[in-house]
């Protein structure tokens, strides 16, 4: 199925919001880049609704003690409970261990409109 | 259906100006004051040491909002009881001076408790706050609002001092005749040689060693023998470090009871028969792992569930424990072990 979630002006880059394709909840994201992500609204640990979290970036992996280099500004979905961190642009991919995802759907922009497919 | 043995509420400090008589009252009113908090980490999670979407939508604090607990907690998940254990802010046990303001503030809280919330929603239970530096003022406030029906538990946090003592043995002996357990929970910063480590994941790591220094005190100090009756549950410590600290115990018990005699049993046995645990935070376990310290335990009774709302490092009721545990187990763990062990349930 598909589904058209929002206009493209409704999120700027760096915002987020929530939505619903079919029976599922889902959350909208734009990264910093403008483009579209979706993803099921649902955090796989304990299940929190990841669009009352916060889209924000996260400091990059370093080899240096007490260095904190922040990236990804806006690209990071953090979870409203336990902040778990799932990097938008990689699939929903945990930070910590990239094994883990949350699912994503493909999202098209078609006419200025963001269109979810399931 | 839930007993959760540890939910937050918060208090807005001008909402405990109704209940302080002066001159506290214009301690907050005109000078603005607050208790020292010194955190020195940055915000932890998304929302600081909240939930992120547990804030009041009117922008007030996670936790100072009945109505919103209701449709966010208790009703989403079929609380049957939940027990207010406070936010620790204000905390009048662990203020270092102007014990005649903790008391104050103390009991200022409880009426405020009493009015707010265990007054309002049947399912709410509550914790009675003391300023127990000064235990012969913390055993009046027992005696004021111990015999409140839904007041069933003392708090007590987890500091800088060892509530064992028997300096502060009238606390337990009021709260004994009161069919009050104790409740203790640990509050900033309890660990860690005193002080604070260097990252707030460190902190958050460690709590149960709190937990263990205190389960320690208050046993070898002969607490528990001394009031027979005496409840004790340990809050927001998690229960997987339980098995080893009775392990740890017995054996030291077994060679060193020369030097407190007046510990009568075994300490695994005192933490069976007058211990209770919350299960949060728990760490991820499947349901091998999970029965197996249960069975380290001896008891399938010491353990209960609770979400720490609306904190967060939250466990949810229904995604936070190893899926398909025993029906019989899980009635225990969400709601009869908690019947069992409150004196007044
Ligand atoms: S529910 Fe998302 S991190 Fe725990």
């Amino acid at each position: 199925m598909e589904q058209v979630v929002c206009h493209t002006d409704e999120l700027q880059p760096g915002e987020m919001m929530e939505s619903t394709l079919g029976k599922h909840s889902i959350v909208v994201c734009r990264a910093s880049d403008g483009h579209y992500y979706a993803f099921l609204n649902r955090c796989i640990h304990q299940g929190a609704p990841l669009s009352k979290g916060k889209l924000c970036g996260a400091p990059a992996p370093t080899d240096n003690i007490g260095e904190y280099n922040f990236e990804k500004d806006g690209d990071i979905l953090r979870c409203p409970w336990h902040g778990r961190e799932f990097d938008v642009k990689n699939e929903g991919r945990m930070l910590v261990n990239e094994k883990y995802k949350v699912k994503n759907f493909h999202v098209t922009v078609e006419n200025n409109q963001v269109i979810v497919y399931n | 259906m839930i007993i959760d043995t540890d939910v937050h509420e918060r208090v807005l400090y001008e909402e405990l100006l109704p209940y302080l008589e002066q001159p506290w009252r214009r301690y907050i009113e005109d000078c603005h004051w607050i208790q020292e908090k010194h955190m020195p980490y940055t915000q932890p999670a998304v929302a600081g040491v909240d939930r992120a979407d547990a804030r009041i939508p009117d922008g007030r604090p996670a936790g100072t909002d009945l109505a919103f607990m209701q449709e966010q907690l208790l009703n989403a998940n079929s609380h049957e009881k939940a027990i207010l254990t406070g936010a620790l802010d204000p905390s009048p046990s662990s203020m270092h001076g102007w014990y005649e303001m903790a008391t104050a503030l103390a009991s200022a809280y409880n009426n405020w408790q009493i009015d707010k919330w265990l007054d309002q929603d049947e399912r709410l239970y509550g914790s009675i706050h003391i300023a127990a530096q000064e235990p012969q003022n913390a055993v009046k406030e027992i005696e004021r609002v111990g015999s409140h029906p839904k007041m069933v538990q003392v708090l007590l946090p987890i500091d800088d001092k060892l509530w064992g003592d028997p300096y502060y043995h009238p606390i337990f002996e009021a709260a004994q005749k009161h069919n009050l357990a104790i409740g203790m929970h640990h509050n900033e910063p309890p660990l860690y040689y005193g002080k604070w480590p260097k990252y707030f994941i460190e902190w958050h790591t460690l709590i149960p060693t709190s937990h263990m220094n205190m389960i320690t005190n208050m046993v070898f100090n002969g607490v528990f023998d001394k009031f027979p009756n005496l409840k004790l549950i340990m809050i927001e410590g998690g229960f997987t470090y339980v098995p080893f600290l009775m392990g740890k115990m017995d054996q030291q018990y077994t060679d060193l009871r020369h030097e407190v005699p007046w510990v009568k049993r075994m300490p695994s046995d005192i933490v069976r028969e007058q211990m209770l645990f919350t299960t949060q935070p728990l760490e991820s376990m499947k349901k091998k792992d999970f029965m197996q310290i249960v069975d380290q335990m001896g008891s399938e009774e010491i353990i209960s569930f609770s979400t720490d709302y609306p904190h967060w490092d939250y466990d949810s009721p229904v995604e936070a424990l190893p899926p398909n545990l025993d029906g019989d187990f899980k009635k225990k763990l969400f709601t009869e072990n908690a019947r069992k062990f409150y004196p007044k349930f």
